[in-house]
């Protein structure tokens, strides 16, 4: 274990910190130390995707990222999507079309969605949003509002 | 008022979102609301479970120091520090806290540890010696009784509960039978997978033990740990959290207890939680079955039946015989068979113990019962639908167990069901079939609950201890019922929560029951407050509520009046216009002289479910592919159309799982073999069909207006709907569950 | 338990680390399968070297040769549109790995360094004859896939060692058809790869879900013969196929399940390769091969 410095931004803010262990995930960083706990902690063996992030803009699942390996990226959470005109967008989606139920699976499908379409500055088609979110676990929804929420979302321009 | 928080929701999200469907969709899409795995406090520790290293055993040996010596560990308890640490009072004997001899299943939990961070709890677990003297294991049903059993049956000590009951002439049913329908089914065991594990934040004082925890029964944990504890229930507060999930998984006490006595050991704030392999590993599930079905068949109709059913229980099974009687009254499936005789053993293995999961056990034993019925059906070259319309419940029908059945809508949602298979028959490839499944339920109407009610000048909201599970019974469905009486927009009403010590007594959400039955004692209280504005205002029309610019208006005919107005002045400086109704139901009757041994089930209310399910089977390696699935629920009447296609779109996908994918898997020494969502597989977003939902309206039920619960009849009947299309397609009858590709490929005789 | 983690932004820098403590050092690359293994203890290095930033992520062609550095994540090259349309077979297989966020992070030389014998890449990149650049300090050399997987999970890269690149010599005509329970999020129980040579026109069949390690069936490979077979041979093929494959039963499948997959799905890939080849000529330019290589089949060739 080294005392070296873990540095990064999350949802625009600079994060700069050294109580980071090596061996420390991503996940538990940001639930832990950060307080950002809307991203969530499911199976922690990257077969449900609850715990997705953005990191550079790549969608990244938290529970398989150890936390240094992120150094000098930009991370976005659930809670940096509000500020982000397709985030928002998103979510409008989600809730006009009450795609989330218990909403333990929400912040990693959001999450999944708005990095998908910011990724293609040419516009996202439905079929790519799905393949965004085809290892998203959800067990309320059965994914069939979810479908008419990205639906919803048309062609997706960033 | 101690402990009550606001309501969750705060605002929209969208502005073109008019009616506000969910109440917590703003905290849920935000990524602000708190689940179990979240919750926090000043000073907390993290606990972890010491489990059992056999599947059964008797504990030789426990020791506790190597684990205290470690770095960060602050608290270390078994079985011998729980004298110090509870209160003298009676401790459940059946439910001790962590047991002292023999060790039942593999993980048990033996000790407990918690510890400044999470490594060094897991460090401090693993360091705990767990030396134990290994006792032959029992791991299936074939281990205890390797054939249906003689007399002997009753007498084995693996048998939990022992149930019989008969009705008329069986065995002149099976002499005078043209033939005998004779078949031998198997189900595997399912897991909830609420994707939040289990979680909770206990905190212990001089005067109070208080935990915080993701549950769907605030009052049910209360009762439960406080017997486990040996607590006065008042000493114990339990509060709520929100639930990511529930399915029958946290509708009891779990991980509380451990927490608390840890709590109490350290005097800080202990959280414990599972992970995702401890979910698997620990978890309350269901497990297998066998059944024997044997049903004598004349004149075209189905004349007596013989049902034999072995139930894996695990460790234990909560209600025993209550629980057998109820899932083996399932196996006649809502038809009138003259003659029958059911007999069933619930046996321990050494597996965690039984726990309930979305209609316990229904959708199993209906995938038994509607197989069965299909294969006479195609056996005398009937339509399947029109056979079971010949023999299907209606109002007025009497049950096995001899209960009146209330308006019940399995034959029209049949008839539905029936035109739009012929639809889809019409454009039928090779290898494709359409099948139907048929479900009955008695939702929950009889457990109680209580509703308080506060109206102010400018608000109106609804005061409840639980959290939403995400079915929308808490944040959509209560509040609208409200709504309805007094004549209000959707989206009016409040809901706030608050723990056991501030919140009226409900006894949780489970059994879709929630709107069905809490919602009487809502819809009561909501007519209280319409009769109390009456009176105060003089009149003997029905009062209904509107709201402009934030203020209440109580309206009857050309009267209106501010509700400040009508408010007494205490009211208005303090609370408001309170009120409390309550609702608990009354369990129907069944003719006792039915009832050879054990308990049966009374139901409360009965809910049909019909889907239909069209697939395609590969003919070379039996793998199956769901096309489509149309849901018929016989709802009662619709409070919320939204909720009622989320509630049977969700459960329709869970039952797919149960039909295709989704199987717990156990070696011959206890041990899970597939604790993980890699090899439990629920289904994914790319798996599932378009699904549509046709409800069946006018078969009033015992709820609100007259709607009936929802929560679980629309999975009952998919595994069934599945299999039946599954032998549409390729005449071949798959007898266990789930229809993996494999044993597809075994009933198609490919290898 | 804890580990400490180097970062190396250069090669150079990789191999220093690498050489400290050789014996307790474990190599990161996507981290989707070693991470697993870190959580449950299964491994306990005392260093973790990831690879993040070292550079080796490029798509290169040289006429018909592909090579691809070994830190590309999957995700980029499924999303390679060159790949796509040059060697669809393999953006195929790689859409068949997981889930999209996991190729986000998982990359090839991760897939082939862990040498899992449910890998859905290393049977069809056996077909395709598949080479590794393996580099160290001052040293290089290059293998054959078939001789850099030696067993389940065990390769013969040597300490110190890195796997900087893939190479395809040309893409041949090629399918790799599997069967799962779920479409995303599941291994598959059977993987068949096949892929004609256009020069030699010798047909090469490979499995994966085998144990211990994915292998081609040279037997069954003969019974194709050198041209298009006919019926009786397919139908011959996999019957070999299915009868030499080294399967056992485990949670995924029994082996006379796996067994019955190979026979149909050696058949249906052998088809739809033929079905192809059919319409090319001996030698084709590479462009051309690329048009006419086996497209990525409907999803119901995945036998879900």
């Amino acid at each position: 274990m080294t005392d070296r410095e873990f540095a990064c931004t999350v949802n625009g803010t600079k994060v700069a910190r050294r109580d980071v262990p090596d061996d420390e995930r991503l996940l538990d960083t940001l639930r832990w130390r950060l307080g950002r706990k809307g991203t969530k902690e499911g199976c922690r063996t990257g077969d449900c995707g609850a715990c997705t992030v953005l990191v550079g803009g790549r969608p990244t699942l938290a529970c398989l990222t150890l936390s240094h390996e992120v150094a000098g990226e930009s991370v976005v959470t659930v809670e940096g999507l509000h500020d982000d005109p397709v985030g928002r967008r998103v979510q409008e989606a989600f809730e006009r079309e009450s795609a989330l139920q218990c909403g333990y699976c929400t912040p990693g499908f959001l999450v999944a969605l708005t990095g998908a379409i910011k990724s293609h500055p040419h516009g996202a088609g439905e079929r790519a949003l799905l393949e965004a979110i085809g290892g998203n676990l959800c067990r309320c929804t059965g994914y069939v509002a979810i479908r008419r929420a990205v639906a919803s979302l048309g062609t997706s321009r960033p | 008022m101690h402990g009550l928080r606001g309501d969750p929701a705060g605002g929209r999200i969208a502005r073109d979102v008019e009616a506000v469907t969910r109440r917590d969709a703003a905290a849920k899409l935000r990524g602000t609301a708190e689940f179990g795995t979240d919750l926090e406090a000043p000073g907390m520790v993290w606990g972890a479970l010491v489990g059992s290293t056999v599947a059964h055993g008797r504990l030789r040996r426990l020791d506790l120091e190597p684990a205290r010596r470690l770095p960060g560990v602050v608290a270390v308890v078994g079985p011998s520090e729980l004298a110090g640490l509870l209160p003298s009072g009676k401790r459940d004997a059946e439910r001790p806290v962590f047991p002292e001899s023999i060790l039942r299943y593999r993980h048990e939990p033996v000790a407990a540890v918690a510890a400044r961070t999470l490594a060094e709890a897991r460090a401090a677990a693993r360091a705990v010696r767990v030396e134990v003297d290994p006792l032959p294991v029992v791991s299936e049903i074939e281990d205890v009784f390797p054939e249906w059993p003689g007399e002997e049956g009753p007498r084995s000590p693996h048998v939990i509960a022992h149930v019989r009951a008969n009705h008329g002439d069986v065995d002149g049913g099976f002499a005078r039978a043209e033939f005998v329908h004779r078949e031998v089914y198997r189900t595997n065991g399912v897991h909830q997978v609420a994707l939040e594990p289990h979680a909770c934040l206990a905190e212990v004082n001089d005067t109070t033990w208080k935990v915080t925890t993701s549950t769907q029964t605030p009052f049910g944990v209360r009762e439960d740990t406080a017997e486990i504890l040996g607590l006065k229930e008042d000493q114990l507060v339990v509060d709520g959290s929100w639930v990511g999930g529930g399915f029958g998984g946290k509708a009891a006490a779990f991980l509380e207890p451990y927490a608390l006595v840890l709590a109490r050991a350290c005097r800080k704030p202990v959280r414990l939680a599972l992970t995702y392999r401890e979910e698997f590993e620990l978890g309350r599930t269901t497990l297998p079955s066998i059944v024997w079905l044997d049903t004598a068949v004349r004149g075209g109709k189905m004349t007596a039946r013989r049902v034999r059913l072995l139930l894996d229980a695990g460790a234990s099974l909560p209600g025993r015989d209550f629980a057998t009687g109820y899932a083996i009254a399932f196996l006649l499936g809502p038809y009138e068979v003259p003659a029958f005789e059911l007999e069933g053993y619930a046996l321990r293995t050494n597996k965690p113990p039984f726990g309930p999961h979305r209609a316990p056990l229904a959708p199993q034993t209906a995938f038994i019962g509607e197989s069965h019925i299909d294969s006479i059906a195609r056996r005398l070259g009937r339509d399947p639908i029109d056979f079971r319309l010949a023999h299907v419940w209606s109002e007025g029908s009497t049950t096995p167990l001899g209960q009146k059945v209330g308006p019940f809508g399995a034959a029209e949602a049949l008839r539905r069901a029936g035109r739009l298979a012929a639809l889809w028959r019409k454009g039928l490839k090779p290898h494709q079939g359409v099948g139907v499944g048929v479900g009955f339920w008695g939702t929950g109407v009889g457990a109680g609950g209580e509703a308080l009610l506060r109206l102010t000048a400018d608000d109106l909201s609804v005061l409840q201890v639980e959290h939403d599970i995400g079915n929308g019974s808490v944040v959509v469905g209560l509040p609208a019922v409200a709504e309805r009486v007094l004549g209000l927009p959707s989206g009016t009403v409040r809901v706030l929560t608050a723990d056991t010590a501030s919140a009226p007594y409900d006894s949780g959400v489970f059994g879709s029951r929630t709107v069905a039955a809490l919602g009487q004692a809502v819809e009561k209280a909501a007519q209280q407050i319409g009769t109390t504005l009456a009176k105060r205002m003089g009149v003997r029309a029905k009062v209904r509520l509107e709201v402009e610019r934030g203020q209440f208006f109580a309206v009857a005919g050309a009267k209106r009046v501010a509700v400040r107005e009508l408010l007494t002045p205490d009211e208005r400086r303090g609370g408001g216009l309170v009120v409390r109704d309550r609702h608990y139901g009354k369990p129907g009757t069944i003719d006792d002289a039915r009832v050879r041994e054990g308990t049966f089930y009374a139901y409360h209310d009965f809910a049909a479910s019909v889907h239909l399910a069209q697939v395609e089977v590969d003919r070379e390696t039996g793998a199956v592919r769901v096309m489509r699935a149309t849901a018929f629920p016989d709802v009662g009447t619709i409070l919320d159309p939204e909720m009622v296609r989320s509630q049977v779109e969700g459960a329709v996908v869970m039952g797919l799982g149960t039909a295709l994918s989704e199987e717990t898997l156990w070696g011959p020494d206890g041990r899970m073999l597939n604790p993980g969502l890699l090899d439990y597989r629920i289904p994914t977003l790319g798996d599932v069909p378009p699904i549509e939902v046709d409800p069946v309206e006018g078969f009033a039920g015992a709820g609100p207006f007259g709607l009936k619960g929802l929560g679980e009849p629309p999975i009952i009947p998919v595994p069934a709907a599945v299999a039946n299309a599954v032998a549409d397609a390729t005449g071949a009858r798959v007898t266990e569950l789930p229809l993996t590709a494999e044993r597809v490929a075994r009933a198609l005789k490919l290898l | 338990m804890s580990f400490s983690l180097a970062t190396p932004a250069t090669p150079d820098e990789a191999f220093e680390f690498l050489a400290q403590d050789p014996e307790a050092t474990a190599i990161l690359a996507g981290g989707t399968d070693l991470l697993l293994d870190l959580e449950e203890g299964l491994v306990r290095p005392r260093t973790v070297v990831s690879l993040r930033r070292l550079p080796w992520r490029e798509i290169r062609w040289n006429g018909p040769r592909l090579t691809i550095g070994s830190l590309a994540p999957l995700a980029d090259l499924e999303a390679d549109a060159g790949l796509r349309r040059r060697l669809p077979s393999l953006a195929k297989a790689i859409h068949a790995v997981g889930s999209l966020a996991l190729r986000h992070r998982a990359t090839l030389g991760g897939n082939l360094g862990r040498a899992s014998p449910a890998s859905d890449l290393i049977p069809l990149l056996l077909v395709l004859d598949a080479r590794l650049s393996l580099v160290r300090r001052g040293d290089r050399r290059e293998l054959r896939l078939d001789e850099f997987i030696v067993g389940s999970r065990r390769t013969a890269l040597a300490a110190g060692e890195l796997i900087e690149s893939v190479t395809i010599p040309a893409p041949l005509p090629s399918e790799y058809l599997w069967q799962r329970v779920r479409l995303a999020n599941d291994i598959s129980q059977v993987g068949v790869a096949v892929a004609r040579g256009t020069t030699t026109s010798a047909w090469r069949i490979a499995l994966g879900g085998v144990t211990p390690r994915s292998v081609r069936l040279p037997s069954a490979e003969k019974l194709l013969g050198p041209g298009l077979p006919a019926p009786l041979a397919m139908e011959l093929a996999a019957q070999e196929a299915a009868q030499r494959a080294p399967f056992t039963t485990d949670k995924r499948a029994t082996e006379a399940y796996r067994r019955r997959l190979v026979y149909v799905l050696v058949k249906r890939a052998v088809a739809a390769v033929a079905a192809s080849a059919d319409a090319l000529p001996e030698t084709p330019s590479p462009s051309r091969t690329a048009k006419k290589s086996v497209p990525a089949k409907a999803r119901s060739t995945s036998a879900r």
